[in-house]
């Protein structure tokens, strides 16, 4: 009788060959869309737009303009005036403004950032990049910044330090040094053989795969109210079996159809990132076959709890964009703040992201993963004897 | 036809809340026979048939399927096959991987399943169409497979919920061939329905509810013989609307408008011989006839003498 209720769900899908296309190949062009969008996002290719306008016109003014106008990290556009500036970031056309109002080389605050508070992040890394560029490409007018603020706590240069500081400053200027400063802070190691990109490629492949397998889940679930609408549950509680091996059928079905999700978002993630699934593919299977019954399992209960479509649609459409939202499928959980990251644990896409990561990025065992596997197993489980209760109310 | 009921209901009460809708209501099916459940909207019909299929515990009486409960026990529950009001099927699915569907639901399996969904086939006349996806059947063969998947586990008893809703002459004309091949194989048949000439020319015993009790019961010839005894049904379709001075005349010959139509009736013993004489005063008076049939009463006119009797009690 599962049987029956697994081929009944297999055969709709198949010769509903729109829903086909949609359930299998949209997971991995979202996961694409999105590993793109967030990888770009938190990683290192962020290229802000600036609006950068010299007020100050002097010779150092115009060298940074210029280090900032052809920075490739930089979207840096020479605008007119200040105002113009102002202008630009009011109406969103750029991410921050820079007005360069006096010599960079000058005690005072020579340079001004102009940010929205929309997009706060940008100002820090306006500034960050604009440090960047100066130790790059003007490292005179750093270095006599840096001596002009620190020469009166040794009391001050003597004629001859003076002398030497001017013809280093002079020789920096003509000939900037390449490559790392060697009296630089900072030093930089990436960790997990340095595989760029792939920690958030990898972090996207499992929170696309939880969101959908939900996602679909709850589509492959509402069939449930179909049935009741339709009649066919009515023909189907006249009998001796009663509900239970639909609920059972279609438990076991929507567990597939999340596994092929997963297979066709992760093949994605290994072909196109050489996110390393094969290389881990006993622990990625238990994984997503928890994942899997987790969202077919959460996706039951709610629906057998509705009377109406109408209410299974609104209720699931709420909980799969909150779980979404809290447990990182949309924005990496550390970006959160501290109690929503808290608050995120108690969402399966927060295990379910974080079992794929440390499978699939940290190369964890059983040991970093088995309490993902108890929550994504629990609630899965949890969810199938709701139904089966919940089912028992349907007479 | 042995004498042993397959269906019984004894003193069947159920109410929602404070409102009763089942008020005593007995009932006996007997193997083979075709009955046809009739009543208004919020007679009981629908949670008198809830009540047969396990589905709602009676506030009173009892109600017994091979002699079990149909509410608390599954083998009684297997004895029934429930075809609902809607289409309740698969669209995208076949005629036969629908039937085989039901079948492996209702615990049919292997060789037995492939028998019974041949005389399914068979029986509904379906075989023709097997392989065709039921969203692509017109409506009358949705009928038939609808019935298809409500036996292919060979219920003894088979309820019908408005089995014609939605279904043209011909349709239904094939529907009843259906029902009928389904009773002379032993099938005891239970229809709900509203369509009184369907009940009429199928039904071996028909039931009257309204406001949870049974009004009336018998077989339908026997039940508008002894409702209208030689009366006949004399029907008028006029060409023209009447006028005011047209309608006081209608009135005036005890003739009564049907619904908006432009046919009215009345029921005589005179039968024929009133026709002739209300055809002449009719035209007398410039009302032209378009035509005027004589016909027994039916179980329409039967079902308006009762509503009529319930409204006077």
């Amino acid at each position: 009788m599962t049987f029956a209720m697994f081929r009944v769900m297999a055969l709709e899908l198949w010769r509903d060959r729109g829903a086909l296309v949609m359930t299998f190949l949209l997971p991995p062009l979202v996961f694409l869309i999105f590993s793109a969008v967030f990888s770009g996002a938190t990683g290192e290719d962020i290229k802000l737009k600036l609006a950068v306008a010299d007020e100050a016109r002097t010779v150092d003014s115009r060298r940074l303009l210029s280090a900032l106008v052809t920075d490739a990290d930089l979207r840096a556009d020479d605008v007119a005036s200040g105002d113009e500036v102002r202008r630009l970031v009011r109406a969103g056309r750029a991410d921050a403004g820079l007005i360069i109002r006096a010599d960079p080389g000058l005690e005072t605050r020579p340079v001004l950032i102009v940010s929205d508070a929309s997009r706060a992040v940008a100002a820090p890394l306006t500034m960050a990049r604009v440090q960047q560029a100066m130790g790059r490409v003007m490292p005179d007018v750093l270095l006599a910044r840096t001596l002009a603020e620190t020469a009166p706590s040794f009391g001050g240069l003597t004629p001859r330090q003076q002398a030497n500081a001017a013809r280093t400053l002079d020789a920096l200027a003509k000939a900037p040094p390449t490559g790392e400063a060697r009296t630089g802070l900072f030093a930089r190691e990436d960790i997990a053989g340095a595989r760029k990109g792939g920690g958030t490629i990898a972090y996207y492949a499992g929170a696309v795969t939880i969101l959908f397998a939900l996602f679909s889940a709850m589509q492959g679930a509402l069939s449930l109210i179909d049935e009741r609408r339709s009649g066919v549950a009515d023909r189907i509680l006249a009998g001796a079996a009663g509900m239970g091996p639909v609920i059972n059928g279609k438990f076991v079905f929507l567990l597939g159809q999340g596994l092929l999700q997963a297979i066709a978002i992760f093949a994605t993630a290994q072909v196109i990132y050489q996110v390393p699934v094969l290389g881990h593919l006993p622990m990625w299977l238990v994984t997503t076959l928890l994942v899997a019954a987790c969202a077919a399992g959460l996706a039951m209960a709610i629906v057998t709890f509705c009377k109406t479509r109408e209410q299974a649609q609104m209720l699931s459409t709420f909980v799969i964009l909150i779980l979404a939202a809290v447990g990182g499928s949309m924005v990496p959980r550390f970006l959160m703040p501290p109690w929503l990251q808290t608050l995120g644990w108690g969402t399966p896409h927060a295990w379910a992201i974080e079992a794929y990561q440390a499978i699939l990025w940290r190369d964890g065992g059983i040991g970093s993963v088995y309490m993902a596997w108890i929550v994504l197993g629990g609630v899965g489980a949890a969810g199938l004897v709701l139904a089966h209760l919940a089912a028992r109310r349907i007479r | 036809m042995t004498d042993r009921p397959i269906l019984n209901v004894w003193r069947a009460e159920h109410q929602y809340g404070t409102r009763k809708v089942l008020r005593g209501i007995d009932l006996a099916l007997r193997p083979g026979e075709i009955y046809a459940l009739l009543g208004p909207n919020g007679a009981g019909k629908s949670t008198l048939v809830g009540a047969i299929c396990g589905r709602l515990k009676l506030s009173g009486g009892e109600i017994a399927i091979n002699g079990e409960d149909p509410f608390t026990t599954a083998s009684a529950r297997a004895s029934l096959g429930l075809v609902p009001q809607e289409i309740a099927l698969y669209g995208h699915l076949t005629v036969r991987e629908n039937l085989e569907t039901f079948g492996r639901l209702a615990g049919v399996k292997g060789k037995a399943l492939r028998e019974a969904v041949q005389r399914a086939l068979l029986l509904t006349r379906t075989v023709d169409r097997e392989n065709v996806p039921v969203k692509h059947l017109s409506g009358g063969y949705k009928r038939r497979v609808n019935i298809g998947a409500a036996i292919m586990h060979r219920p003894a008893l088979l309820i019908l919920d408005e089995p014609t809703v939605g279904v043209d002459q011909d349709a239904r004309e094939a529907l009843d061939t259906v029902i009928r091949n389904l009773r002379d194989t032993g099938v005891s048949v239970l229809i709900v329905t509203h369509d009184l000439e369907q009940a009429g020319g199928l039904a071996d015993r028909v039931g009257f509810l309204r406001e949870g009790r049974k009004i009336m019961e018998g077989a339908p010839r026997a039940l508008i013989e002894q409702a209208f005894g030689q009366e006949m049904e004399i029907l008028v379709h006029l060409t023209l609307e009447p006028d005011s001075a047209g309608e006081i005349l209608m009135a005036g010959e005890g003739l009564e408008r049907q619904g908006r139509t432009s046919v009215w009736s009345k029921l005589d013993p005179g039968g024929y011989a009133t026709a002739g004489r209300l055809d002449t005063r009719l035209r007398r008076a410039g009302l032209e006839p378009r035509e005027i049939r004589v016909r027994q009463p039916s179980l329409q006119n039967l079902f308006a003498l009762v509503a009529d009797w319930s409204r006077a009690a």
